[in-house]
């Protein structure tokens, strides 16, 4: 695990991080821009003269070249300034809104993330280990059942369920983490289970898939028969193989775990980057669509970034 | 045994798809409501005989909405996995058979692509193209394209450079034919899969947009809808959130259930490859 990962690697991985990152941003700029919809119009309303339209164009400096406001939004979206929200929150700067939101959306993704990892590695090795057992049918058939529940459908099992005919955990509202970390770890459980089952459901697929598959290799058999105990065997032999492919599947899915935050956290009422993106969408909000947009684009980015390190870690033949 | 097992669940999954696929197609004759019309002498109605579904706050048969709501989501993610699979398909087989720079930038694309959460790369497409029906079947070809462009291109990359493929270039076959007849049939398995699975995800992704209230709009019954106007009344009328989201949750079964176990069933095939 200790062995070195090359550097040349770890920085030819950032510069593709960086290409897709910038790729991404001139996509959602530019894929933005064709689009029917004038901010104009979404400001002003449908009535709005000629004259206050060209006066909105000329305030936000929409008239200029395509590509030169590409750069100037590029260059200053680097700096760190996005602009202005133009209807969800008026003339508020849109880094201020997403910085104050980001925060608890990477919250709720890595609380989700915790629990499906915990649940997959658990349910995922007692299904490989009673293989074809009772347990090992109830657990696959759960995870047929899990992948088949979407995450705001689940969210109001949760939320009625739990929530409201237990009482155990509030069905609505967030303590932020910054406030109080058991406040959100408390009120973010439901939420972040509704995101979580789904993926747990398919990590424990994986894992459970990996784990026979490694199971019953030669090299196992042979660490059985030097008289190695079941545990270490198991950890150091078959989980550690297994955990590639496992590993690799958690880094694809980071993304639907991402995209499931936006209808959960408009359910739970969580100030996230989703819900700020679902309501700059109503508003027509179009240089916040893009922000949010971009936000999550460059999360992915990055946590796949690690994920890809993480394997690479796994497994120095890629190297 | 492997065998049976994925057969028998390759079958079960065909049964439920194909009992959903029914009721949708033939459920909205055979019932006697209408789908939008409102009838306020049976407002929230519990189920019974007359309505096995209930009612909800305007008087309407939640079964007749549910068939015809899953019509539409049916419908629009069917369309959609089918244009993005078509699409997507072939710009792969094309890139595989002649590479070269139109490859390097398909599989740009689809990289890029995929670092989008796809739900809010919907979102975001539903706010360019604006909201409603048809721009949802839009946008999930769009999402859709470059996963069956990067999986056909790697199927066939691998499928191009086998003998028979080789024969039959020499022996004069045309480039189209050799796509079309012999490498497109052997890479169809795992091309079924990956659209059984999108037209789950394709479900979802409609239910949710409808949920939120941007795509299908009242009083037209979606999946998403009908679970958006449930979640207002459940206090009241429990049965409308809870049976739209059992419907949801039947027809994705059937549909990961079918994908599931075809894959297992080509496995073997596709291992020995590999």
């Amino acid at each position: 695990m200790a062995r070195a990962i090359s550097i040349g690697r770890v920085s030819s991985r950032l510069g593709g991080v960086a290409l897709l990152a910038l790729l991404g941003s001139a996509t959602v700029f530019f894929v933005m821009r064709a689009g029917q919809g004038d901010p104009a119009i979404a400001v002003l309303g449908d009535q709005a003269t000629p004259e206050a339209i060209a006066a909105f164009h000329k305030k936000w400096m929409l008239d200029d070249p395509l590509v030169i406001q590409f750069w100037r939004w590029l260059s200053s979206a680097v700096m760190g300034d996005f602009g202005l929200s133009m209807t969800v929150a008026g003339g508020t700067p849109i880094m201020g809104l997403i910085g104050s939101r980001l925060p608890n959306t990477l919250f709720i993704g890595a609380y989700a993330l915790v629990i499906a990892v915990s649940v997959s590695l658990f349910a995922g090795t007692i299904s490989a280990l009673r293989h074809g057992k009772f347990t090992d049918t109830a657990a696959t058939s759960i995870a047929v059942l899990g992948i088949s529940m979407p995450d705001f459908w689940l969210s109001y099992v949760l939320v009625y369920g739990l929530a409201l005919g237990l009482g155990v955990f509030p069905s609505y509202g967030f303590t932020p983490p910054a406030q109080s970390l058991t406040g959100a770890l408390y009120s973010g459980f439901l939420p972040a289970l509704a995101i979580a089952a789904p993926m747990a459901a398919a990590f424990t697929r994986i894992l459970r898939t990996a784990l026979l598959e490694t199971l019953y290799r030669d090299h196992v058999r042979v660490a059985r028969s030097l008289g190695y105990r079941d545990a270490f065997v198991f950890i150091h032999f078959v989980l550690r193989n297994a955990l590639i492919p496992y590993v690799t599947v958690i880094g694809l899915q980071i993304r639907y775990l991402l995209g499931g935050t936006v209808v959960v956290e408009r359910i739970f009422g969580i100030p996230g980057v989703g819900a700020l993106m679902v309501d700059a969408a109503f508003g027509r909000d179009y240089p916040l669509v893009q922000a949010c947009a971009l936000t999550f684009l460059l999360s992915v980015l990055l946590v796949n970034f690690v994920v890809d390190l993480i394997c690479a870690a796994l497994n120095p033949r890629q190297n | 045994m492997k065998a049976i097992i994925a057969n028998r669940l390759a079958l079960v999954g065909a049964i439920i798809t194909a009992i959903v696929l029914a009721g949708v197609i033939v459920g909205p004759w055979l019932s006697p409501y209408s789908p939008t019309d409102a009838d306020f002498m049976a407002l929230l109605d519990p189920p019974s005989g007359s309505h096995p579904f209930g009612t909800d706050s305007f008087g309407r048969d939640v079964l007749t909405r549910i068939l015809y709501g899953a019509r539409v989501s049916l419908t629009v993610s069917i369309s959609g996995v089918l244009a993005g699979a078509l699409i997507g398909t072939t710009a792969g087989l094309v890139a595989a058979y002649f590479g070269g720079w139109w490859q390097a930038i398909l599989m740009r694309v689809s990289d890029l692509l995929f670092s989008f959460p796809s739900f809010v790369l919907a979102l975001f497409l539903m706010v360019v193209l604006g909201f409603g029906v048809v721009n949802i079947a839009v946008a999930i070809a769009l999402i859709y394209a470059p996963i069956f462009a990067r999986l056909s291109r790697n199927m066939a990359v691998l499928v191009k450079d086998e003998p028979w493929v080789q024969a039959a270039a020499l022996m004069g076959q045309s480039t189209w034919s050799i796509i079309t007849r012999e490498i497109l049939p052997n890479i169809a398995a795992p091309v079924f899969v990956q659209v059984a699975l999108a037209v789950a995800f394709g479900i979802v992704i409609e239910a949710g947009l409808s949920f939120l209230g941007l795509g299908v709009q009242p009083p037209n019954p979606s999946l998403g809808s009908i679970m958006a106007d449930g979640r207002e009344y459940f206090s009241r009328a429990p049965w409308v959130l809870t049976l739209s989201g059992v419907a949801i949750s039947v027809a994705l079964l059937g549909l990961n259930l079918l994908s599931d176990g075809v894959r297992d069933l080509m496995d073997p095939k596709l291992r020995a490859r590999l």
